[in-house]
């Protein structure tokens, strides 16, 4: 049995999954470059977002095992973005994110890590995201209803994960779900889970209390809303500037195993925290925020990591772990973005006005 | 004459006339020499080529059907192992009996299975379950299997009804499944984890929504298709109704072009001869007298109930009610009746008085107006009214008695059966005697309810549906006794009380065997419950103002309710549930969904309810059923209604007076109906064509072969479920 997610026992099957997954991460890294990020210079998802530069300090004494990276003490300056997802305004019901980096470098950094808001998400694998993107169909803010409808998971996904009119971005809890490579300085393999949490323990706002079968694609500005469309982000501006902007980043460990059944690579299946607790790995706080060009401009990578921290290797698309492979294999539209805002110049920022659930930017 | 003799010679004539039946191939061609063809050889028709080409060309499209199907099974056979190593994804969503409602019925226990199809047409299992309390599936399955190149492009998932129930040699009773319900969804659709199917509204045993009787849907709108005949019960139905339709179409054919070569007496030729015209032949006058007509209202299709008369013991009466104020035609009679017996030294009921309330001519239609008759009018007046009151008397027993006491009766147990029972063995004891009833209900609706009694009785389809729903207002399970012998020839009721004992050891045999199962699937039980009292009519007359009603009206209304009472058994002081402010006729069984063994009531409950489904469904309607051409295969002698005619005489004139006979059309259809409902009976207890009666119930039956022997009745003649 192997280590990770096991490989199809017909050996030509195994091969031939391997190939289609290299495939379908590079092919779908090229679609999005060649019509989404060049041409539009959008991000796949997380337009709509803010970043923020600040320290972060590894916990003095970590209750996990001894790691070269995360030494005790050690510190990074940072950058922090945090972002709505999908749609460029504040007010929808939606996911939320934060993306970490351990460098103030728009790009460059030893280790970066992009989580968003709830335990689970609306898919677990490179073929269950390729169908979430296949089956989107995007009116007025109402979006996965045909996803939703045909797979559970895409449901409860959906009631986890997005907030409805959070009061900040800095009262939420993040999760990066996937796990990843953790070898300590003992040797042994471990695989990992991080979060992100506020610094003092405190009531996550915008979760969805009575959630309702058919309204969950429904992500719509609720009606009579008085929130703007820039409210958090002007909200963490503030927050940033009075010093309230400061949060823990956690993580849980497996140690890995040889009959290890698969489904603990299984995003959507939360490890259990009697048996797995969350660990303190960092505090860490945001001094400035920058601006609209910054926030652009900044991007975050899973391939920023040291090898120890790396992404788990995937054997086929069905593997859970073909959700980092093909993040891994998407750089080249993050490159495309860049390069494409040199050439046509900054996208606008996002008006202040009352042009809501629309997807487009609006004047 | 001798009274040895007269039982020697209607012995003979039952022997002559009765019909058997041949497992072998068509039975009507002369080269197969099959019993019945000696029978319907008295028609021409039956010897005519074209008869035996269709025979023929019957015979080889059934055994190329049956080639092909095994071919479909050797080449294609649907794998019962599942196929794949790891669960790692499921298949799920909920079921639910479709309706108008805004929260749908679960449709509980309902077996589903998930397959896909090589691209070699193999089939291959992926999962199966059942639905649970709320209709929900579950199917975990190994998404690599389900996704493999190898397989087709589309998966299937189906739902799976029980279809038949067989029994193994240790005489335990198991399911046969058949698909229901089929979709099919790409197998690219499938991305690991859940994948939703969603609600899914199946037209499953559905109740009707036009009507207040409880009745089957059998239309369906996206292919699904419940129960179907067996394909035995289908070949032999084909195979016998050949000759006799082709008998009628010929008839049919004549009176349109060539009215003059056709007759009365040429259309009762052409059928076969049957147990009133044998005798004739041998006793000229027997059926038409007293004997004979006392004897048939007690053992022949009518099996009359005999009320003791309260001011007289020594009289007994048959009470029959004729139009009712249901809505009817003007052409023929049909008052209500009242036959007075006494008892002769055999014990046979002779009639000594007739009395009738209502019409007997086109000249005074005073619906109210009473006569009475007695022998002492003449033979010709009282040959006359006998004659009226057998034909009273066969609209009552056929409508009141066959078509809804054991068809309409049986078919409310079979939705209930069929939608409730599946994990609980009670599906192995009811469902072979339950099968089918909704399938012929169908047909007799558009035969006979709406076809034949409309054109060949007073009544219209109108009126008929309106009596029908006012007399299933008196069957319940709760009070149901079987009749009481009252005199030594009195065999109808003795062999139903024998028949009864056996049925009332198998079921109590059969909750002996199975009550562990029963109490573990008690929730089944309370549903069944449920639906019956929700769907059954109100009781009759509950839903009237008595009072309201002008004083004939309502006299002829307690008078109804109070024979029916009697003759149905049914006991108006159990306390029934009301539903939407209508008291609903039958009884609950249980208001628990689960039960110890000390809920005895409740279990005894069920027990009744069971042994009166099938009681019903087996002995009741064998009856009067097999008995339809003894009774009913001589126009003249018997039929469903005698015409007003235009002379103040009426209906009271001899039978050489075809102006108030049948017409023609109506002959020759009486004649087929008779035929067709007598003669293509199949599913009979002791031969067990489709293996699925259980042998306790065989074997209890054997037991008493002998003393049904000696009251004349065969065993073999009794069939285990209402489909004809
Ligand atoms: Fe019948």
């Amino acid at each position: 049995m192997s280590e990770f997610y096991p490989a199809h026992k017909n050996k030509l099957v195994a091969i031939f999954d391997k190939i289609i997954l290299w495939h379908t991460a590079k092919f779908f890294g090229f679609l999005i470059a060649a019509f989404l990020s060049f041409p539009k210079r959008n991000r796949m998802s997380h337009d709509n977002g803010i970043a923020g530069l600040g320290n972060l300090k590894i916990v003095d004494n970590p209750e996990f095992p001894e790691h070269d990276f995360f030494k005790a003490g050690r510190t990074f300056p940072i950058r922090v973005r945090h972002a709505t997802a999908t749609y460029l305004d504040d007010a929808v019901n939606g996911i939320r994110s934060i993306s970490l980096k351990f460098s103030q470098h728009h790009f460059k950094s030893p280790f970066d890590i992009e989580m968003n808001t709830g335990a689970t998400t609306l898919f677990w694998s490179a073929k269950s995201f390729l169908m979430f993107a296949k089956t989107r169909k995007e009116k007025y803010a109402v979006c996965y209803v045909d996803y939703i409808k045909k797979y559970p998971q895409g449901a409860t996904g959906a009631i986890g994960a997005m907030r409805r009119n959070p009061s900040s971005f800095t009262n939420l809890k993040y999760y990066g779900k996937t796990p990843f490579l953790f070898k300590g300085t003992d040797g042994i393999q471990r695989y990992a889970k991080y979060r992100v949490v506020p610094e003092k323990e405190q009531l996550e706002t915008g979760l969805q209390l009575n959630p309702c079968d058919y309204e969950l694609p429904n992500q719509r500005v609720a009606p009579h809303e008085k929130n703007g469309r820039n409210y958090l982000k002007y909200e963490w501006e503030d927050r940033v500037k009075k010093g309230h902007a400061k949060y823990k980043l956690q993580i849980q460990l497996v140690t890995a195993s040889h009959d290890e059944d698969p489904e603990i690579f299984n995003n959507m299946f939360p490890w259990d925290e009697r048996i797995y607790p969350w660990m303190d790995v960092a505090d860490f706080e945001i001094t400035e925020t920058l601006d609209w060009k910054e926030s652009t401009i900044s991007t975050f990578s899973v391939n920023n990591m040291p090898e120890s921290l790396g992404i788990i290797p995937a054997k086929s698309i069905y593997d859970y772990n073909s959700l980092n492979y093909m993040r891994a294999h998407s750089e080249i539209a993050r490159k495309a973005r860049l390069l494409s805002l040199k050439i046509f110049g900054m996208v606008p920022p996002i008006p202040n006005n009352d042009n809501r659930n629309n997807e487009e930017w609006g004047k | 004459m001798e009274s040895t003799s007269v039982k020697q010679i209607i012995d003979e004539c039952k022997k002559k006339t009765r019909i058997q039946y041949t497992n072998k191939g068509g039975f009507f061609s002369p080269k197969l020499k099959s019993i019945n063809h000696l029978e319907v050889g008295y028609s021409k028709i039956i010897s005519n080529p074209l008869t035996i080409f269709l025979e023929r060309l019957y015979v080889v499209y059934k055994n190329l059907r049956n080639w092909f199907n095994s071919v479909k099974e050797r080449w294609f056979p649907r794998n019962p192992e599942i196929v794949g190593t790891v669960k790692d994804a499921y298949l799920t969503g909920v079921i639910s009996f479709k309706e108008k409602s805004d929260v749908r019925t679960p449709i509980v226990h309902m077996k589903v299975v998930f397959w896909a199809r090589t691209k070699l047409f193999q089939w291959r299992k992926l999962a199966e379950g059942y639905t649970d309390h709320e209709g929900v599936f579950n199917l975990p399955f190994d998404l690599r299997a389900a996704v493999k190149w190898a397989n087709r492009k589309n998966l299937i998932f189906e739902v799976e009804e029980i279809d038949s129930i067989y029994f193994d040699k240790n005489k335990v009773g198991h399911h046969n499944y058949s698909v229901f319900h089929k979709q099919t969804f790409p197998k690219s659709d499938l991305i690991g984890m859940g994948y939703n199917l969603r609600e899914i509204q199946l037209d499953y045993w559905n109740y009707r929504t036009d009507t207040i009787i409880p009745r089957t849907l059998l239309k369906f709108d996206n292919g699904d298709t419940i129960q179907s005949y067996t394909q035995g019960r289908k070949d032999a139905l084909i195979e016998q109704i050949i000759p006799i339709e082709l008998t009628k179409l010929k008839h049919l054919l004549l009176i349109k072009e060539d009215s003059d070569k056709i007759s009365h007496a040429s259309i009762q030729a052409d059928y076969p001869i049957n147990l009133t015209q044998c005798i004739e032949k041998e006793l000229p006058g027997y059926t038409r007298g007293d004997e004979w007509f006392g004897e048939r209202m007690m053992n022949g299709m009518n099996c009359g109930a005999f009320m003791q008369d309260p001011e007289n013991p020594d009289v007994y009466m048959i009470k029959y009610f004729g139009l009712c104020n249901y809505d009817h035609n003007h052409e023929f009679a049909l008052p209500d009746v009242t036959i007075y017996f006494n008892f002769n030294n055999k014990g046979i009921p002779i009639p000594f008085k007739i009395k009738t309330v209502g019409a007997l001519n086109a000249i005074n239609k005073d619906q109210w107006q009473q006569r009475e008759f007695t022998p002492a009018d003449g033979e010709m007046l009282w040959l006359a009214v006998k004659r009226l009151a057998r034909s009273v008397g066969n609209v009552c027993t056929e409508v009141d008695e066959h078509f809804v006491g054991t068809h309409l009766n049986v078919e409310q147990y079979a939705i209930a059966t069929f939608r409730n029972f599946k994990h609980s063995p009670l599906s192995i004891l009811l469902m072979p005697h339950m099968r089918e009833v909704s399938l012929i209900n169908e047909g007799a609706d558009k035969l006979i309810i709406k076809g034949f009694l409309p054109e060949g009785t007073a009544l219209n389809a109108k009126g008929l549906v309106k009596r029908a729903k006012d007399l299933l207002g008196m069957f319940d399970w709760k009070s149901w006794r079987p009749m009481k012998s009252i005199s030594e020839d009195h065999r109808y009721a003795q062999a139903e009380n024998i028949f009864f004992e056996v049925v009332e050891n198998y079921v109590n045999t059969f909750f002996e065997q199975n009550l562990k199962g029963i109490i573990s699937h008690w929730d089944e039980v309370y549903r069944f419950s449920q639906d019956l009292v929700n769907h059954s009519v109100p009781v009759f007359l509950s839903d009237v103002d008595l009072d309201a009603l002008p004083t004939n009206e309502r006299n002829q209304a307690l008078e109804r309710l109070a024979y029916y009472k009697f003759q149905y058994g049914f006991d108006e002081t159990v306390t029934r549930e009301k539903r939407n402010n209508q008291l609903k006729v039958v009884s609950p069984i249980t208001h628990k969904t689960s039960i110890s063994a000390e809920d005895t009531e409740d279990i005894n409950n069920l027990k009744r309810a069971c042994k009166y489904a099938i009681m019903q469904a087996t002995f009741m309607h064998t009856w009067i059923n097999e008995h339809q051409y003894d009774d009913l295969g001589e126009v003249l002698y018997s039929c469903g209604g005698l015409r007003f005619g235009d002379k103040e005489s009426g209906v009271l004139v001899p039978e050489s007076d075809l102006s108030i006979a049948p017409n023609l059309t109506v002959t020759t259809q009486q004649l087929w109906f008779a035929n067709f409902l007598s003669r293509t009976e199949y599913g009979f207890i002791t031969k067990n064509e489709d293996g699925d009666v259980n042998p306790i119930f065989t074997e209890l039956l054997e037991s008493k072969r002998a003393d049904f022997d000696k009251i004349g009745v065969s065993i073999d003649d009794i069939e285990s479920r209402t489909n004809i």
